[in-house]
């Protein structure tokens, strides 16, 4: 595991404790606290699980967007019993595959570098207590986004959700819409391709 | 975290933690603060299409008053596209040509003149010959004999690629500066020969099209069949009967005939004009 002290920037997304019913209750009714609230709990998990998936700040903050303009839309539809955090990474999940499906996509694909402001040079610009530490961090993550992004996108959506997200299979399996096994599956093929993308890279 | 025990390769477990370690990448602030504003707003979505402030009736009125304006500047970039018309540089031999089904006397060339135009059907007798001109772009001598439907010159800008046909008898075409780019395609009942800049012959004969290339490349297939090029001092006999292409060296007479005509009209297509 890589020294988390030199993440302070870039801390693992929040797993709090999802909203009570009655805070729920409040979003579904387009209460601009509640919605406040909603979104600081919920904004950094969507945008950083976006940007695993696409590997692009513009393309992550333009999803991160559409999910929560997606989420305004649908808040009636949120059922106020259950937590809302597979709720959203659905929505973040169709919206990514909409665009992979999209032949702006494709084209962008074409030409597109990853995303242009590397781990690296945010690191350099930040003021790490350890810069050898921070350079070698900002590199390990680096490796392993451009890894990700190398995978076809199933497999990449496997990874991130129960990986990154930390959601079971079961979960990822109602998010992408596939049965439980092959979910399972899936993550297995996931795992070994990112293994031999990265075989020799992490030291 | 909710992670079931895998069974995981050593090289596999380090990748996974790779990626368990991820940091969560900070958006930019300024980003975040507008879309919770306007999240929590409601207002979230609603800029996305830039509406202009203008009234339809407006709108309205400035296409139906552009519309004209839009019609009159095609007809002008229509009419400053057109090429060069067809001029007769000179007749040779008598006799009556046909020209969309009415005689017309070789010795009357402004009359033949009056009368040719791009799609114009021509007849020529047995006993005389034209040639016909498009200032700056190209000669066509119709030999005694030959049917033509003649094509349109050149566009200046666009519509640089024109097509005449030939049902029997013989063309010799030969091309000028103001062709650079153009591309003349004939049409026989057997062979297909594209005209890129250069001088040749089409000759139609019962058995089938002879391409006879003086000078350049020229490409000749059968009709509906891939093209070959035709390079110069060569030529292409396009058989009628099915036969294979066949590729030869240019036909003697024709070399003097395609000579004398790339001579005589060298100088007044590199002059553009009389």
């Amino acid at each position: 595991m890589p020294d988390r002290s030199v993440m302070e920037e870039t801390a693992q997304p929040p797993s709090s404790s999802p909203p009570g019913q009655a805070e729920l209750e409040r979003v579904r009714a387009r209460d601009p606290e509640a919605l406040a609230a909603f979104f600081e709990r919920y904004f950094d998990r969507v945008y950083a699980t976006v940007y695993r998936l696409l590997g692009d700040r513009t393309l992550a903050e333009d999803m991160t967007q559409e999910v929560f303009l997606k989420v305004h839309r649908a808040a009636h539809q949120l059922d106020p019993t259950r937590d809302p955090g597979p709720w959203l990474m659905t929505i973040a999940h169709n919206a990514c595959r909409d665009l992979w499906r999209s032949g702006a996509w494709k084209m962008t694909r074409r030409a597109a570098p990853l995303d242009g402001e590397s781990p690296l040079a945010s690191t350099l610009a930040s003021p790490a207590p350890d810069p050898e530490r921070a350079l070698l961090s900002a590199e390990r993550e680096r490796l392993v986004q451009e890894a990700l992004a190398k995978l076809p996108e199933p497999l990449r959506v496997a990874i991130v959700l129960h990986d990154y997200q930390g959601l079971g299979h079961e979960e990822v399996a109602a998010i992408t819409g596939i049965h439980h096994a092959a979910a399972r599956k899936r993550y297995s093929r996931a795992l070994a391709a990112l293994a031999r993308l990265l075989e020799g890279s992490l030291g | 975290m909710t992670h079931e025990p895998e069974r995981v390769t050593p090289q596999e477990a380090r990748a996974r933690d790779a990626v368990r370690g991820l940091g969560a990448p900070r958006a930019d602030a300024a980003f975040r603060e507008r879309l919770k504003r306007d999240f929590v707003t409601g207002r979230i979505g609603e800029r996305r299409v830039l509406e202009l402030p203008v009234a339809w009736h407006r709108r309205l009125a400035w296409r139906l008053a552009l519309a004209p304006v839009a019609a009159a500047l095609a007809v002008v970039v229509a009419l400053a596209n057109r090429g060069p018309a067809w001029t007769v540089r000179g007749t040779l031999g008598d006799g009556i040509a046909v020209v969309d089904q009415f005689p017309v006397p070789l010795g009357h060339a402004d009359e033949l003149q009056r009368r040719l135009h791009p799609g114009a059907r021509l007849r020529m007798p047995e006993g005389g010959q034209v040639e016909l001109a498009a200032a700056g772009s190209m000669v066509i001598q119709v030999a005694a004999g030959t049917e033509l439907t003649l094509p349109a010159s050149p566009g200046r800008w666009f519509g640089r690629s024109v097509t005449a046909t030939t049902a029997h008898g013989v063309i010799r075409v030969t091309t000028g500066p103001a062709f650079h780019g153009a591309r003349l395609h004939v049409d026989t009942p057997e062979a297909s020969v594209d005209v890129l800049g250069t001088t040749l012959a089409v000759i139609c004969e019962p058995a089938g099209t002879c391409v006879c290339v003086f000078d350049g490349v020229v490409q000749v297939g059968a009709r509906g069949a891939a093209q070959e090029p035709v390079s110069s001092g060569h030529r292409r006999f396009v058989f009628n009967d099915g036969r294979p292409p066949e590729m030869a060296g240019i036909r003697p007479p024709e070399i003097g005939r395609l000579d004398d005509l790339r001579a005589r009209q060298r100088s007044w297509l590199e002059r553009g004009s009389d």
